[in-house]
């Protein structure tokens, strides 16, 4: 196996953290549905949670998608 | 050229001109254009936009006033009590990165280099070839809005709490977290940098990769999902996780 193919698959390794957070995000959105479902009147405030937890839940996904692009796009033999 | 190169050559911001001064010089590469551009766009934007105001709005007027006052209502939401010296702030952040995010869905403009392929006008040939990509694809323009974030939360901690209280904030409840609440100044700034910056080159990638297999009619569809949608909600997350960053600090 030579340096690329070893490359490769650790790019592939590192956007594999993307599971989790689909995981998360999808946690906190179904937990939201509920909470709008229960009390309506509070939408506006759920939906302002909902968006914070999500966009931490996406930090670690973005983090593997940054370490994969540095890893192809940086060290990836010319 | 293949597509690996050809997106690398995309992606990657290119030198388009050097400034000299006092004898150094000084590359300015494409993002620092297309940030003058939103910059313009938004100047020009906001001047025309406030003249002729009356008493009572009408027209425009309206418009750019629900803008004020929904941003004021977030921040006043978001901050308390200490709202007014922030608003302003971050709406110019937030009204900077929709512009800067969304701005490459006005890419239907043919660049240099295509007008001098349709025309061979030799006027074509000379100018630097620009495409209006997003401006925040750059991890240094994106760097560069979470260090000035990190800086007003910093210094708005600092003036609001008195010097004294601020560092006693740092060992409350407990001097135990004293060390975790000084690594936050650094985990921060460096989260938000990179959740912008890797949203949008996704989403940016994604959408080149589009335009290479399917250059008709797809595009259209997805671009507003990365483009519009994307874009809004990154800058709008960005604007909201520094409110509550403010809000914390001067609590």
């Amino acid at each position: 196996m030579n340096a690329e193919g070893l490359i490769a698959i650790a790019a592939g390794i590192a956007v594999f953290t993307g599971a989790g957070a689909g995981i998360g995000i999808g946690i906190a959105a179904s937990k939201a549905a509920e909470a709008v479902a229960r009390q309506p009147e509070a939408s506006g405030k759920v939906t302002n949670i909902t968006l914070l937890g999500a966009a931490l839940a996406e930090a670690t996904a973005i983090y593997g998608f940054v370490v994969a692009l540095l890893l192809i796009f940086v060290k990836w033999p010319a | 050229m293949n597509l690996s190169e050809e997106l690398v050559n995309v992606i990657n911001p290119h030198d388009l001109f050097n400034i000299t001064v006092f004898g150094i010089s000084i590359p300015v590469s494409d993002t620092v254009v297309i940030t003058w551009v939103v910059m313009a766009f938004l100047i020009i934007a906001a001047i025309l936009m406030t003249r002729g105001m009356k008493t009572i709005p009408e027209g425009k007027q309206n418009f750019i006033e629900w803008i004020v006052e929904a941003i004021n209502g977030f921040v006043k939401t978001n901050i308390g009590h200490h709202w007014q010296h922030f608003a302003s702030y971050l709406g110019t952040v937030f009204l900077f990165l929709i512009a800067a995010n969304t701005i490459s869905i006005f890419n239907v403009i043919p660049g240099a280099e295509e007008l001098y392929k349709l025309t061979h006008l030799e006027l074509f040939e000379n100018i630097p070839n620009i495409k209006l990509r997003p401006p925040t694809r750059d991890v240094n323009v994106t760097s560069c809005m979470a260090i000035m974030s990190i800086i007003l939360v910093l210094i708005s901690g600092i003036l609001i709490k008195k010097p004294v209280g601020w560092i006693k904030s740092f060992f409350e409840p407990s001097p135990v977290i004293a060390p975790f609440k000084v690594l936050d100044y650094f985990i921060r700034p460096m989260s938000l940098c990179l959740r912008l910056f890797g949203n949008i080159l996704g989403a940016f990638v994604i959408m080149e990769l589009v335009y290479m297999a399917i250059p008709v009619l797809i595009p259209a569809g997805l671009s507003i999902y990365f483009d519009l949608f994307d874009g809004a909600l990154q800058a709008y997350i960005f604007v909201f996780l520094t409110s509550l960053y403010i809000g914390e600090a001067v609590e």
